[in-house]
């Protein structure tokens, strides 16, 4: 065993007790509520939950672009806690160390440079030759799948379609070979088949540079075949956390359960209804007291009103969940099959 | 047999594109000679990727655009032979849905008049008890609340609004709906309700209704026969079990394929298959085995 990452213990990444709130005109809002959450060494972590429920924000922060936020807690990468690392550090953080791949490559990208010269800034800012970063840049182009890349690292970027711009984003994460990417929603804004295929790209690129991914999503189809772990977030806080075949197949958490009831299937019995979650997610400025999910859980009892649950594993449990029923869950004979 | 509510038939619409200086003008072919009908309380699903046709096929549906060719027949009445006020009352019996709950309500005004706004254009129930009465009931319908009445559309989240669009889409009573992506923006827990409601309006109104999206798992659940489009044209059409059990195209097989199901071991299986194909198709046949073009050229 040889490499940088096996150097040190512990995980790359590891995000404690992480509280964010934004100052805005109605005063502080709490976007995140303590969240704690790890990424280990060549690990493909997964998050997922609604919209709102604190999933950018998270990255946002590991990337330190919320600088106008109160922020708490830690975000351990390789040991340096980020959130106290001057400025300055944190620029060669990102995009050296963590790369990142957003939902929507148009707005990070710049309209009026071409590819290859976008792609290549991350190298020549760090002081690589022009020449050198233009051959790695191209390399790269041609490795996620752009053909000529030669030739297409000179065009701008509405000169690719959304499939190949989300490619061209994959290559700028990855050119300066960070340790860590973060891919917030990466394939969302794409059709079904080309979604397949940067998939199976990303999957194939985290395994042959062993990297660690960060991996955001609100699609439970797509995390079960990317991720190897999985946190659920819901209102700012981490409800479940686990591999990812205990999410889907042994969830001990009633968001998470009602998550999975309420997706339509692509096989197997049509039902005549969905079953459903109702009401809706609670707003930031007005959060419910207690349990964040109490006003929508079929299995609330009176102290989940009453007391914010911990992430915590139950006695008969496999896994932590933030339910003062985890335990009776983890006793019931499967819930939801 | 009964009568289709709906029959669609050739309907083409093309969109003259380019034509700057020095350039030749040129069209794009959006909608490609499309038929299709629908039932009485049927659910027909209009299914494709994106720029594949759907929102355009609508919209000539409702006569929102001119087609370019074809014919649109609705409730026994050639629409696009009809002019003025007698297009309009015959078109009211089609409402649309549309996806972003956002955009499509005027946000300064109320729920109460965005509602209700439809009845006092066409001179339905005329007397304003008659239409409060009647926004009442359709609040109630699509799971809202009366006290929601007053209220402006920023005060709702996402799955309120829909319901909103939905309950306005209803004031005119109409026989048909046409919703375009109505849960693309929805979160999956909203999502189901939306599609519960749309399941309980069809079977308690006997609604038809044309649901068009991207997403194969929605449409499966709701639609009764599915049509998939792709490059303005349909690629088969077919009733549910048959498209999703034994797609005919092979664009319907690779569709359905791609999509990743909630399932990681099986997920991951598919994506197993996936990458072997890949491997295969790049690698071209292995070299022992010779083609059949190949075995006969080597033959003597
Ligand atoms: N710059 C900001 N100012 C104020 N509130 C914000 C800001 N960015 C995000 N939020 C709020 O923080 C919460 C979490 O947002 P986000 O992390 O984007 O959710 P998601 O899980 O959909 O990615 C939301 O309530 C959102 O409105
Ligand atoms: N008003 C228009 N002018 C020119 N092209 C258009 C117009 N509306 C749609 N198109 C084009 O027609 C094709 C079909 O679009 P659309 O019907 O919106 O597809 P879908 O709803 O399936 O995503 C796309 O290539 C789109 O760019
Ligand atoms: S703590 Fe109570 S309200 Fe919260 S998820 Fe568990 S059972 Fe439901
Ligand atoms: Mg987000
Ligand atoms: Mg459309």
């Amino acid at each position: 065993m040889t490499g940088r990452d096996d150097m040190d213990a512990g995980p790359l990444l590891d995000i404690r007790d992480l509280t964010l709130s934004f100052r805005t005109g109605g005063g502080l809002v709490r976007a995140l509520n303590g969240v704690n959450l790890t990424v280990g060494h060549r690990e493909r972590v997964g998050i997922v939950g609604e919209s709102g429920s604190g999933k950018s924000v998270t990255a946002q922060a590991v990337l330190g672009l919320v600088p106008a936020a109160e922020v708490t807690g830690e975000i351990r990468f390789a040991g340096e806690n980020l959130l106290a690392v001057p400025q300055e550090r944190m620029r060669q953080v990102r995009g050296k160390e963590i790369g990142y791949i957003f939902q929507d490559p148009l707005s990070a990208l710049d309209p009026v440079r071409s590819i290859g010269d976008q792609i290549s800034e991350t190298l020549r800012i760090r002081g690589v030759r022009k020449a050198e970063a233009m051959r790695r840049s191209i390399d790269l182009l041609g490795r996620v799948g752009v053909k000529n890349a030669k030739e297409r690292a000179r065009d701008y970027p509405h000169q690719f379609s959304g499939g190949m711009r989300q490619r061209v984003m994959i290559a700028m994460a990855l050119v300066a070979e960070p340790r860590l990417v973060i891919a917030d929603e990466p394939t969302t804004a794409l059709d079904v088949r080309v979604q397949a295929q940067v998939l199976d790209l990303l999957l194939e690129l985290a395994e042959e540079r062993g990297l660690s991914v960060l991996f955001i999503t609100h699609d439970l189809g797509v995390l079960s075949g990317f991720a190897e772990r999985v946190v659920v977030m819901y209102a700012g806080r981490a409800m479940e956390q686990c591999v990812t075949d205990e999410l889907f197949y042994g969830s001990i958490n009633p968001y998470t359960l009602g998550l999975l009831e309420s997706l339509p299937r692509i096989d197997g019995e049509v039902p005549r209804r969905l079953t459903t979650i109702g009401g809706q997610p609670p707003s930031p400025a007005h959060p419910p007291s207690g349990c964040p999910f109490h006003p929508r859980c079929r299995y609330a009892i009176d102290v989940c009103a009453a007391r914010v649950p911990t992430l915590l594993t139950p006695p008969n449990g496999s896994h932590p969940s933030a339910c003062h029923r985890a335990q009776w869950l983890a006793e019931q004979p499967g819930v939801l099959r | 047999m009964t009568e289709p509510i709906l029959e669609v038939t050739g309907l083409t619409k093309e969109f003259p594109i380019g034509g700057g200086f020095g350039r030749r003008k040129e069209t794009l072919v959006a909608v490609d000679d499309v038929s299709f009908s629908v039932l009485p309380g049927e659910v027909l699903g209009l299914v494709g990727e994106s720029g594949s046709g759907k929102s355009t096929t609508a919209r000539c549906v409702m006569r929102l655009i001119e087609p370019t060719r074809g014919t649109v027949r609705f409730a026994g009445e050639d629409l696009l032979a009809l002019r003025g006020p007698r297009m309009r009352r015959v078109r009211r019996g089609m409402q649309m849905v549309f996806q972003d709950p956002y955009s499509s309500l005027d946000p300064r005004m109320k729920v109460e008049d965005i509602i209700a706004e439809g009845m006092v254009i066409h001179h339905v129930r005329s007397g304003a008890a008659a239409r409060r009465a009647r926004v009442r009931e359709l609040l109630e319908l699509v799971g809202l609340r009366p006290d929601h009445l007053t209220r402006r559309p920023a005060n709702f989240s996402g799955g309120e609004r829909q319901r909103i669009g939905i309950a306005r889409a209803l004031a005119l009573d109409p026989r048909l709906l046409i919703c375009d992506e109505p849960v693309a923006s929805l979160d999956v827990s909203i999502q189901a309700q939306i599609l519960n409601l749309f399941k309980d309006l069809q079977q308690e109104l006997g609604l038809s209704i044309v649901y068009i999206a991207h997403d194969l798992a929605t449409v499966r659940h709701l639609c009764d026969r599915i049509a998939v489009m792709r490059d303005g044209r349909i690629q088969e059409i077919g009733d549910r079990d048959q498209i999703y059990g034994a797609p005919r195209s092979e664009y319907t097989k690779e569709l359905i394929e791609a999509v990743p199901i909630p399932d990681p071991i099986r997920q991951r299986e598919k994506q197993e298959r996936g990458a072997a194909l890949r491997r295969a198709a790049k690698a071209g046949p292995p070299a022992e085995v010779p083609t059949p073009a190949v075995a006969k050229a080597a033959r003597p």
